[in-house]
């Protein structure tokens, strides 16, 4: 091994600026791959993010309107959701595939504390919303099943709802322990959640059995969520979909392939589309990256060439004291690869650089859409395993372009040493 | 018999078909000193290229050793030539970024030996020609003998069977050129290697003990020259 790096250092010293100008071909290559992947990954955690404040098995269910004539009621009915729909959600029959359930009801009440006030939502949920909704609690705590089962008047709000209550400067966390008023009723402030971009900085989470009680809404639920479980293809997931609106659907009396009695937004089929649109985009992206590659690599073929045709004389003396075929291309194309594995890890450096400093600089940029901030790019960067890749394809690529030379070089007849110079 | 030729025939097919060895039969036992002479032209190269496992040959056959020479493929005769024979040739072939010590190598490291052990064998056969001091020098750093000498080491390392000498002095002045032949001689007679040199000056064929004339691709006289007699410049120096 040491001979065969020596003999490569011996050949690219003799040539150093012919190497280093086509390395930058290399290096380039790479280089653009890696900012490309980087600036794409970094694109597409944006939107993922914009998606991501919900779990990706989670399914919402709320009330619609039938489309279909049946059992005697004609359409355009109006569908809300009651008990039994979170009874029949929770019963045996969806148990392979529904893990959690959640109900969630809900009233619009002016929310006040001391002399400052909005008009805000209440919305009453179980305990498992939040990691449905993946809900980051900040102070406190959030709601917890002893709240459902007692109907206690506790709120957690968002640490944003919190300031509009406080006077500027102090801090979220005092709230903990007081009491709003809710639309009159005095409910105890026991968390505070970090504001979500989706949600809506009115909301406040109280728990379900309190909302349903307090503002009188009967059998009648806003929405179902729920996770589910074992529904790993596009297939699964859509006959899941088809069996559970059926049942509710027949809950309510209407058609069982009614397609708009109840809306069920499945967020496992956006999670398959984002993963298909982000396999899309890195392809599409790898595909350029390469193709700015291979100029590198031609370059690199072609300086093998122009070695090889320089050192015939010496190869023609290496075949004639005893080298082998084999030998021969084995240094040729050795030489080629650890050219463009050498360069080729100063254009992945030099890139993986230039994703930090997009990180820095466009990363910490956001932009203004519908009242919230996006970031351009999250996070752009590659991880390892496209490194590993691009490892892959530098000793891949090394080797194409010292084949052909290495063909040529080990082709050299030995009565070449003979040959005078 | 070390090397033995049957009837080898050899044609060019370079457009005209050129046949160039019309039924050689030679036989070279171990130990001999033999010169082949001819002029330019008379096939004496292709014989060489052909002893000396670099080039195929059409008809006949060839042992060295008893061992058929024929149809090998490039990795065999690689393998032969590394282990059977030493070349030495006119230009003297030093590979121009390697030492003098890594020169002399080479043959070993094409034979897997370890790095270690082929220097140290290397250090000892430079040694052998005086030349320990020169080991660490690049071939464009040495005069034309000392180069030749280095090119002997590489020649001799691998003990091979047969030394194959290319016009080995057709690049040194007449000075070095005896040099050069008494260092081959001496091998010869001290350590019983079986050389061959190839050549156009009867001077330096004069050097050996036996001399193959070659004329037309066809094996004339051979001599007897243990009397070293057979150049009538050959007695005191190698004419240029």
């Amino acid at each position: 091994m040491r001979d065969l790096f020596t003999e490569i250092w011996e050949s690219v010293r003799r040539n150093k600026l012919r190497t280093c100008l086509t390395g930058f071909a290399v290096s380039w290559g790479i280089f653009m791959l890696i900012v490309l992947l980087g600036a794409g990954n970094g694109l597409m955690n944006s939107f993922m993010q914009g998606g991501g404040d919900f779990a990706s098995n989670s399914v919402s269910v709320g009330g619609g309107w039938t489309s279909k004539p049946y059992d005697g009621l004609k359409s355009g009915r109006r569908i809300t959701l009651d008990d039994t729909d979170v009874s029949l959600t929770a019963s045996e029959q969806f148990l392979d595939h529904v893990d959690k359930v959640s109900a969630t009801v809900g009233a619009n009440a002016t929310i006040s504390y001391g002399k400052k006030y909005f008009s805000g939502y209440i919305d009453g949920q179980y305990p498992a919303v939040q990691e449905m909704s993946k809900v980051e609690i900040l102070h406190g705590r959030f709601l917890n099943d002893k709240d459902i089962d007692l109907s206690r008047k506790v709120v957690v709000m968002p640490e944003s709802t919190a300031e509009k209550l406080l006077d500027n400067g102090q801090s979220p966390a005092t709230l903990i322990g007081k009491y709003v008023k809710v639309g009159g009723l005095a409910f105890r402030v026991v968390g505070i959640s970090k504001s979500e971009r989706m949600r809506n900085d009115n909301n406040l989470y109280a728990p379900f059995t309190t909302v349903k009680t307090v503002y009188g809404k009967g059998k009648d639920v806003g929405s179902i969520s729920f996770t589910t479980k074992g529904l790993n293809t596009k297939a699964d997931n859509e006959a899941f979909e088809k069996q559970y609106k059926s049942v509710i659907n027949l809950h309510h009396r209407a058609a069982p392939d009614d397609e708009r009695a109840i809306w069920v937004w499945n967020r496992a089929e956006q999670d398959v589309q984002m993963k298909q649109g982000r396999s899309i985009l890195s392809t599409a992206l790898w595909i350029i990256g390469l193709f700015t590659l291979l100029g590198g690599i031609v370059g690199v073929s072609n300086i093998m060439l122009i070695t090889v045709k320089e050192r015939t004389h010496e190869f023609g003396i290496r075949k004639a004291i005893g080298a082998s075929p084999w030998a021969v291309t084995k240094l040729i194309i050795s030489e080629s690869v650890c050219i463009t594995a050498f360069f080729g890890y100063i254009g992945m450096f030099l890139g993986m650089l230039t994703c930090t400093l997009l990180d820095k600089t466009l990363g910490q940029a956001k932009m203004s859409l519908m009242d919230q901030q996006i970031a351009m790019l999250v996070d752009p960067g590659v991880g390892l395993d496209v490194a590993i890749e691009a490892t892959l394809v530098l000793i891949i690529a090394g080797t194409l372009a010292g084949l052909f030379p290495a063909r040529k070089a080990a082709g050299v007849r030995p009565i070449e040493a003979l040959r005078a110079e | 018999m070390l090397i033995e030729l049957k009837d080898v025939n050899k044609t060019y097919n370079n457009g005209q078909p050129l046949h160039v060895l019309k039924g050689i039969n030679l036989s070279i036992d171990k130990g001999e000193f033999v010169s082949i002479m001819g002029a330019s032209g008379s096939g004496k190269s292709t014989l060489l290229n052909i002893i000396g496992i670099l080039d195929n040959y059409d008809t006949g056959e060839y042992y060295i050793d008893g061992r058929l020479i024929k149809g090998l493929s490039e990795k065999q005769a690689a393998d032969y030539r590394n282990r059977l024979i030493g070349f030495i040739f006119q230009s003297f072939n030093l590979i121009g970024f390697k030492t003098a010590v890594e020169n002399v190598e080479l043959p070993l490291f094409y034979q897997g030996v370890s790095r270690s052990r082929r220097h140290a064998l290397a250090m000892d056969y430079l040694d052998r020609l005086g030349l320990a001091d020169w080991a660490g020098h690049y071939p464009n750093e040495m005069s034309g003998g000392q180069k030749q000498r280095v090119a002997i080491a590489r020649a001799l390392i691998t003990n091979p069977k047969i030394i194959l000498a290319d016009e080995p002095t057709g690049a040194l002045d007449s000075k070095t050129s005896e040099e050069v032949m008494q260092l081959l001689g001496k091998l010869n007679r001290e350590e019983g290697v079986t050389i061959i040199v190839v050549t156009h000056e009867s001077g330096v064929a004069n050097c050996t003990d036996k001399i193959v004339h070659i004329k037309d691709g066809i094996i004339g006289r051979i001599e007897d020259n243990r009397e070293h007699r057979a150049s009538m410049f050959g007695t005191d120096t190698i004419m240029k």
